[in-house]
């Protein structure tokens, strides 16, 4: 029988171990998709028209859209946004 | 007797890091206001001298007598000649692999968690978050903090952590703190569950909560650690090629080939960072890093003639094809895979200095039971990927009868992530579900090209 989407199950690069693919859609902030998803599951099955489908036409260009910044820039913008949200208290 | 192990004295132990930086050019990281990132902006988490190794362009950095010491506890590690493999595999090929399963955390991942909790400590710091997803790293942080009698605090994706619990009593053993992120301790965390109390988590959450939990220490003495893709882990990582070079000058060998699986890329890095000046100065060397992929074209694809460019210019070839129109989703393309990687790494592969390689993960789990037969050693998952590519260019020296040197680094054992190897057994992982439909759509480009005999040479 051939499985749904979210029933497919692969090794997460990131975390080392089996998730589920409705996992990746829904685990970062405020339930949405890894920006990974796509890199992880192309080959299993369309992926791309799936999320175009299942996503507002917005978040899908933002998800498509995302460019990974250096682990350094990350870290720096983290810093300035605690830094920043300290001193707002 | 045949030895399998070659080992170094612990007085032979390298006494410097090789730190790539010196011999490569990279583009700066840009920051938020984009002007390069200065050191100053890392220092609410990061140590200066660790920001010092980050952006130190020093070939030879000298590794402190109190990192020695503690690296002394299980290394060198050996140098191991794959017999059983290279039997298995009827290959002339002479594999060796530096065997990292050996640290007390079972990975190369304790290279770096020593240097930098004694880094730490020597600035005065008194505690280090971190975030881990398989539990790893978070182990590997809490025995070197345990070492230099730091306070370890560990966010562990709560995905993981519900499905790894020994990798939480490993980390208690040595007397780190390990949470399940999202955890109510940080405001990351608190929202994340206010918006959803049952989330499984995930490594971004993670991150921002050890981050938050080192920036958010008003009084300074705690300080955040990474364990992959940074300059100075890659650093810390170089003492397994190091030694490996050592110990292959003691049998008389020098590798053509070195594998290791890249995720963030520093166990690979660690292995091959030492031999690319040699390959930079002329020798011929192939090295290359793996990581998973599951290319469908042998398994799915009809056996016709097709173009070997999407452009159609190249004359018609047999081949297995899902036809020369089928390419990934274009939002794919450019090296996505290398997100997450370490930039020297991802420098060496723009450079063509190493040629990255991808493996099925169905295929890599296969391999590495038929490695755990052969060599003894259950391999941790990340390492499989290693060792599928490894058994690839075994194959190929016996077809080409070359006695080849292969050279491969076993990153880690797998016996705390045996749930991927059920995984397998049970079969609930699979390696490739294009749809019919979307196979039979891309087949109707073959419609009207000549179709190939299947010839057999014997």
């Amino acid at each position: 029988m051939k499985k749904k989407p979210d029933q497919l199950q692969r090794r997460c690069p990131r975390l080392g171990g089996p998730v589920e693919f409705s996992y990746c859609r829904t685990c970062e902030i405020q339930n949405q998709p890894c920006f990974k998803i796509f890199d992880c599951w192309w080959e299993f099955f369309d992926v791309v028209t799936y999320m175009k489908e299942h996503l507002p036409e917005e978040q899908f260009n933002k998800l498509a859209q995302k460019k990974t910044k250096p682990k350094v820039v990350s870290i720096v913008e983290m810093i300035r946004e605690i830094q920043q949200c300290g001193r707002n208290k | 007797m045949q030895v399998r192990n070659i080992l170094l004295k612990q007085d032979e132990m390298p006494r410097q890091w090789y730190n790539i930086l010196a011999d490569i050019k990279l583009n700066p990281p840009l920051g938020p206001d984009g002007n390069p990132v200065k050191p100053e902006d890392l220092a609410p988490v990061f140590p200066m001298n660790l920001i010092e190794q980050e952006v130190s362009s020093e070939r030879w950095i000298d590794i402190p007598e109190e990192v020695l010491n503690i690296y002394a506890i299980w290394r060198p590690s050996p140098l191991v000649r794959a017999y059983g493999l290279e039997k298995a595999l009827g290959t002339p090929a002479k594999i060796y692999y530096k065997n990292e399963s050996v640290s007390p955390p079972g990975s190369h991942k304790p290279n770096t968690s020593v240097p930098q909790a004694y880094y730490n400590k020597v600035f005065g710091i008194k505690k280090i978050t971190t975030e881990t997803g398989a539990g790893q790293w978070g182990s590997a942080l809490s025995f070197a903090c345990a070492q230099f009698g730091i306070e370890c605090k560990v966010f562990m994706v709560r995905v993981s952590f519900d499905q790894k619990p020994y990798r939480k009593s490993m980390m208690e053993m040595w007397g780190g703190k390990c949470v399940a992120s999202p955890s109510t301790e940080t405001k990351a965390g608190r929202d994340a569950l206010a918006r959803d109390p049952d989330t499984p988590g995930s490594l971004g959450i993670a991150i921002s909560e050890a981050i938050e939990a080192a920036v958010s220490d008003q009084t300074g003495q705690t300080r955040y650690s990474l364990g992959s893709v940074l300059n100075h882990v890659m650093l810390h990582q170089t003492i397994i090629g190091l030694e490996a070079k050592k110990q292959l000058e003691m049998v008389g060998d020098y590798p053509d080939i070195i594998i290791g699986c890249a995720g963030g890329g520093s166990n690979f890095a660690g292995l091959a960072f030492p031999f690319v000046l040699d390959k930079m100065n002329g020798k011929q060397i192939e090295i290359y890093p793996v990581e998973p992929a599951a290319c469908p074209t042998l398994t799915r694809a009809p056996f016709v003639y097709d173009h070997g460019d999407t452009a159609g210019y190249t004359p018609l070839l047999p081949m297995h094809s899902l036809g020369h129109a089928f390419v990934p989703p274009p939002i794919h393309t450019g090296g996505l895979r290398y997100h997450g990687m370490s930039p020297t790494v991802s420098q060496l592969v723009a450079e063509g200095l190493f040629e990255p390689k991808s493996v099925s993960q169905l295929d890599a789990l296969k391999t590495g039971i038929t490695v755990a037969r052969t060599e003894g050693i259950i391999p941790a998952p990340e390492t499989t990927h290693a060792l599928a590519y490894v058994i690839q260019e075994a194959e190929k020296a016996k077809q080409e009868s070359k006695e080849k040197v292969i050279l491969f680094n076993w990153s880690g054992h797998g016996l705390l992530d045996l749930g991927s190897y059920d995984k397998y057994f049970t079969g609930s992982l699979e390696n490739y579900i294009l749809s019919d439909d979307v196979l039979a759509e891309s087949e109707k480009i073959f419609a009207n090209y000549p179709k190939p005999q299947l010839l057999k040479s014997r």
